[in-house]
């Protein structure tokens, strides 16, 4: 099992590849789409490990998010769609009231992603 | 270039005391040392979220307020706009105010930072567009065009508070010296939203 992590001052995403679950922690308000680009390289790498199983992104532990954040994870999942291989699950909490009220909007565009909030 | 305001979508003359509120707060920062010192947006919105949370009690809308979901809110909503006047702002002034009004059912955020007179027309174009059409429509035909380029100032923040926080929104656009125009930006919430 290898896990690769990005670290910034207020977050962690952590990939493990073996069980293809990348998950958030923290709080992620980063400036630009530069910033977002490790982050967005990361995903692909897990989408690429992936192959055509099952790629589930956690978010459970993520405080928040900003808009250019949500914007970048969206591309990813638009990028995905597009390939049409992996099925991914969204996990979300139902105490984060952000994932609440944005993070179904994942399922919307690309009703293949399973988004469940808990 | 006309002197005078111009006004766009949800504008309301707020009341520059605290008369008829539950409370009135403001603030006053700089655009550079918001765009400097980046998590300064993060903090500053996180501190008047949770500091205007507080109030939650007070609120009449027919049933308890959930104190964490009017942070959570908050917290989103002027994060967005504390990063908009950090990316945006322009020419020689660089004064950010902040500055909320609390009623039993509602809450108001005006958030006043400075652009170039050559930004307007486009900052204009998008409020026109954010304004004249359907919130959600918008914003996933927003998320596709991202997909394909990346573009600076999609208003994906406005959208998303719009479409999934019901936050009606205000503008007005005042020229206050040569080369500057104030940029007033109004968020309204329904507490019943939340």
């Amino acid at each position: 099992m290898a896990v690769q992590e990005i670290k910034g001052d207020e977050y962690v995403i952590e990939h493990n590849d073996s069980s293809h679950v990348v998950g958030f922690k923290g709080t992620i308000r980063l400036q630009t789409t530069d910033d977002y680009a490790p982050i967005t390289d990361l995903l692909q790498k897990a989408h690429g490990a992936a192959g055509k199983g099952k790629l589930t992104l956690d978010f459970r532990q993520l405080q928040f998010l900003n808009s250019s954040g949500i914007n970048a994870i969206s591309k990813f999942v638009i990028a995905a769609r597009k390939e049409d291989k992996v099925s991914m699950v969204v996990l979300g909490s139902q105490d984060i009231y952000w994932q609440q009220k944005s993070l179904s909007n994942l399922s919307k565009l690309w009703s293949k992603v399973q988004v469940d909030i808990v | 270039m006309t002197k005078e305001a111009k006004i766009y979508g949800n504008w309301e003359d707020l009341p520059a005391s605290a008369g008829g509120t539950i409370s009135h707060s403001r603030m006053e920062t700089d655009s550079r040392q918001l765009a400097e010192y980046w998590r300064r947006c993060s903090l500053s919105s996180d501190f008047w979220a949770r500091y205007t949370a507080l109030s939650s009690p007070e609120f009449s809308v027919g049933r308890p307020v959930r104190r964490d979901a009017v942070e959570s809110t908050l917290s989103y909503l002027l994060n967005e706009l504390f990063e908009n006047t950090a990316k945006f702002s322009g020419g020689p002034v660089a004064a950010v105010v902040y500055e909320s009004w609390l009623f039993p059912d509602r809450m108001a955020f005006q958030v006043t930072n400075h652009i170039e007179p050559a930004r307007r027309d486009g900052f204009v174009q998008l409020i026109e567009e954010l304004l004249g059409n359907d919130p959600d429509e918008l914003y996933f035909k927003r998320l596709e065009e991202n997909a394909e380029t990346d573009q600076k100032g999609s208003g994906l923040g406005y959208l998303t508070l719009m479409k999934d926080y019901k936050v009606r929104f205000g503008f007005r656009f005042t020229p206050v010296a040569e080369g500057s125009i104030a940029v007033d930006v109004q968020a309204h919430i329904h507490v019943k939203e939340i």
